[in-house]
């Protein structure tokens, strides 16, 4: 029996060394940051910075937690909802501000974040007019197309007699080839067109587009500048859902269309960005709608040898509405349950910095910059110019899509419209369906 | 009547089990079934409003519910089917080769040791147009190569990759009992001159039962239950296609935010798979009583 006490006391001591350690080690302000890719490469480098500031007392010094990209935001959503202070500062993003708001606290970044970032891309940090995160990095949407192609294309007097009578068969118009600068999404669709083997069969490439049109709410977002340059919303001012409109018929048919048509891979309804870039750099393809983050890939002579020479990249086509890209922030923020409140709202003060976020940027984050702060890299980062000019011209945000419920909006439009697409439903029944899950979800 | 130090101790060294009972099966268990008849989401998991059936209600009469069972009982009854009786005929087949070389063995269970997710991914690979051998190949040879993932093939080719590392573990099971089975009793058939397929069907087969119905129900659970593969090939699949009833409760808990709807529904699957469970146990009681009074 004395055995046996000794034993459990052990045994208990050692249950609290391990409470303890916990404790211990969370002595610094820990933030869970986006794993992998440039985020992070980015996130490491801002760190050691701040760290090694003269200022930074040893109880704020920053360390870093990452989980794995698969299933981020829903293991990031059970642990805030747990209530969990294994980290003080979180990833939030643009449309899931609203689903996390409620375990995270507002921060007051200072009146020179604004001079920073500019306001609309503090916004994209914002839910019900406060601010949750600093905007580290954007994403938005590249149109991406192959500059040998187009030029060849623009210079054949016997080519665009072809473009025309194709677009005339499969648009209804006889269209004449463009720059891609100027291209509206019938321009687009006739090019796809036209260098599609299965259309015209003298075309050097195999595909004249590739789609992502897997069942997944980030292809929604690749997808949606496109009705929304016909004038899509997802409500009205009342908040009626709208998305039963005639902007979103004329986007799901000509996607419809050029998949029906073979522009586009046959499998691409399992497509989302990996197989755009693994379509994109077996040069076989002529135009892809995709993220600026695959630019670094696309545009890199080792990584994509056969078409980065040739890529270039412009922003999507026109509609009536004229050109859209649907803006995406990727920021940082406070969580309510951390125990190092304090020590974090320094952190997010700095970042929001022009020092911190010039550091972000050279080490290869995509912040978007104020254009007084972005030029003092545009030699270091062409591509954050391109993104700050976009952004800034086209970038917009559906309303409602900042909403606690905007992710399950898309994952109801990624499933309806994929049914259409795969013609397993009508366009009517799509678009009803999708309607009555919108209403139930932004109610 | 007093408790001797022995039934004392006895206690004590009892309590660690069933605090982990409690505190790991009985509290989620609990926990649950609060979830199952309240109204909940990640903001109120900590004062879910109870709502009495309506959650079953609402599984009930979702069709995407019963779209995704009818996917899961398709897709678990054939992939089942299939790898017992490809595990089956290799076993037979590969029998004096696999006994003769103890280490093939390790060879035909490789498809098992990896991750089903991994699988998953390793075929988004593979299938891939432009960078996968497979369509490669179809194309060079045939000019052409079907979409494997698309609405029409996906469900097809979902079997086939789980038959292609699953049919191993059907194997190894079938392997192991082929080959308990006494040597003299092959010996005797021979000498009555039974042909090798009588031996077969009237001697292997019914000796190796038992371990068919075991490979079948463990395959079919497993098939059933189905979400990594088919969650990084296609996830739910164009227009949810290829949605089983474990990838309806994630994205029902983590997308839709429904938890107490997802909850629901896992606590439908539980009591489906009990009914089964005792239908199975009744069946196996009947089967052996009738043998045992004939």
């Amino acid at each position: 029996m004395t055995k046996l006490r000794s034993l459990l006391a052990a045994g208990v001591a050692a249950v609290f060394s391990f409470a303890a350690i916990p404790g211990i080690a969370s002595a610094e302000v820990t933030v869970l940051g986006w794993p992998g890719g440039s985020e992070e490469t980015a996130l490491r480098a801002a760190v050691e910075s701040y760290n090694a500031l003269p200022g930074t007392a040893a109880e704020d010094k920053v360390e870093l937690l990452f989980f794995n990209r698969d299933g981020f935001y829903d293991k990031l959503q059970a642990d805030l909802a747990a209530g969990s202070d294994a980290f003080d500062i979180n990833l939030i993003a643009t449309y899931s501000i609203g689903r996390y708001a409620p375990f995270m606290e507002p921060v007051d970044l200072g009146a020179d974040a604004e001079k920073v970032f500019g306001k609309p891309i503090l916004e994209t940090m914002q839910f019900e007019g406060k601010q949750y995160g600093v905007p580290t990095d954007l994403s938005l949407h590249f149109m991406y197309y192959r500059k040998d192609l187009i030029d060849a294309l623009m210079a054949d007097q016997g080519a665009k007699a072809k473009y025309a009578e194709i677009s005339q068969k499969y648009l209804g118009k006889s269209l004449e080839p463009k720059a891609p600068d100027e291209w509206t999404w019938d321009d687009w669709a006739a090019t796809a067109l036209y260098f599609t083997k299965s259309v015209n069969p003298d075309s050097p490439v195999r595909y004249g587009t590739v789609l992502q049109m897997k069942n997944l709410l980030f292809n929604m977002m690749v997808f949606q500048s496109l009705p929304r340059s016909f004038g899509a919303d997802w409500t009205d001012e009342s908040g009626k859902v709208t998305v039963d409109s005639s902007a979103y018929r004329a986007g799901l048919e000509l996607y419809k269309k050029l998949y029906d048509a073979g522009a586009t891979p046959k499998d691409s309804l399992s497509y989302e960005y990996p197989e755009t870039n693994a379509a994109w750099t077996s040069g076989q393809v002529a135009t892809a709608l995709q993220w600026n983050a695959a630019a670094s890939e696309l545009m890199d002579p080792e990584k994509a040898p056969a078409v980065a020479k040739d890529t270039a990249v412009v922003a999507p086509p026109a509609g009536p509405e004229g050109r859209k890209d649907h803006i995406h922030g990727l920021g940082l923020g406070l969580n309510k349950s951390s125990k190092h409140k304090e020590g974090a709202v320094r952190f997010l003060k700095w970042l929001a910095t022009e020092d911190a976020a010039l550091t972000y940027a050279k080490a290869g984050g995509s912040p978007a910059l104020a254009p007084s702060v972005v030029e003092k890299i545009a030699a270091d980062r062409p591509d954050l110019v391109k993104l700050g000019q976009f952004a800034g011209s086209y970038g917009y945000v559906m309303r409602g899509a900042t909403s606690a419920k905007a992710l399950s909006v898309y994952e109801a439009q990624a499933k309806e419209f994929t049914a259409y697409w795969a013609g397993q439903k009508s366009l009517d029944d799509a678009l009803s369906a999708v309607g009555q899950s919108m209403a139930d979800l932004l109610k | 009547m007093r408790t001797t130090s022995q039934q004392r101790e006895g206690r004590l060294l009892l309590t660690p089990l069933v605090a982990f009972l409690i505190i790991f099966l009985s509290f989620p268990a609990l926990v649950d079934i609060v979830y199952a008849l309240s109204n909940v989401t990640f903001q109120t998991m900590r004062a879910p409003e109870m709502v009495g059936s309506r959650n079953f209600g609402a599984v009930l009469t979702d069709p995407e519910f019963w779209s995704a069972c009818w996917f899961s009982l398709r897709f678990g009854v054939l992939t089942a089917v299939i790898e017992c009786a490809l595990g089956l005929g290799l076993a037979i087949f590969l029998s004096p080769i696999v006994s003769r070389h103890g280490w093939t063995t390790a060879i035909l269970m490789l498809p098992m040791m990896v991750a089903p997710s991994m699988v998953g991914l390793m075929y988004r690979l593979v299938l891939h147009e432009f960078a996968g051998p497979l369509p490669y190949y179809l194309t060079l040879w045939f000019g052409t190569s079907p979409a494997f993932l698309d609405a029409s093939h996906a469900f097809w080719t979902l079997v086939v990759v789980e038959m292609l590392q699953w049919t191993p573990f059907a194997f190894l099971l079938f392997h192991v009992a082929y080959i308990s089975i006494p040597s003299e009793i092959r010996e005797a058939a021979a000498m009555d001159k039974a042909r090798a397929w009588q031996i077969l069907w009237r001697i292997e087969l019914p000796m190796m039962k038992t371990t068919i119905a075991i490979a079948l129900g463990i395959r079919f659970i497993d098939g059933f239950r189905v979400f990594d593969n088919v969650f990084a090939l296609t996830g739910a699949g164009a227009g949810g296609s290829t949605m089983s009833l474990s990838i309806y409760i994630y994205q029902s808990f983590f997308k839709g935010g429904q938890i107490g709807q997802a909850v629901a529904a896992s606590a439908l699957l539980f009591f489906a798979s009990l009914i089964v469970l005792y239908g199975g146990a009744m069946l196996k009681y009947y089967l052996e009583r009738r043998r045992t009074t004939a």
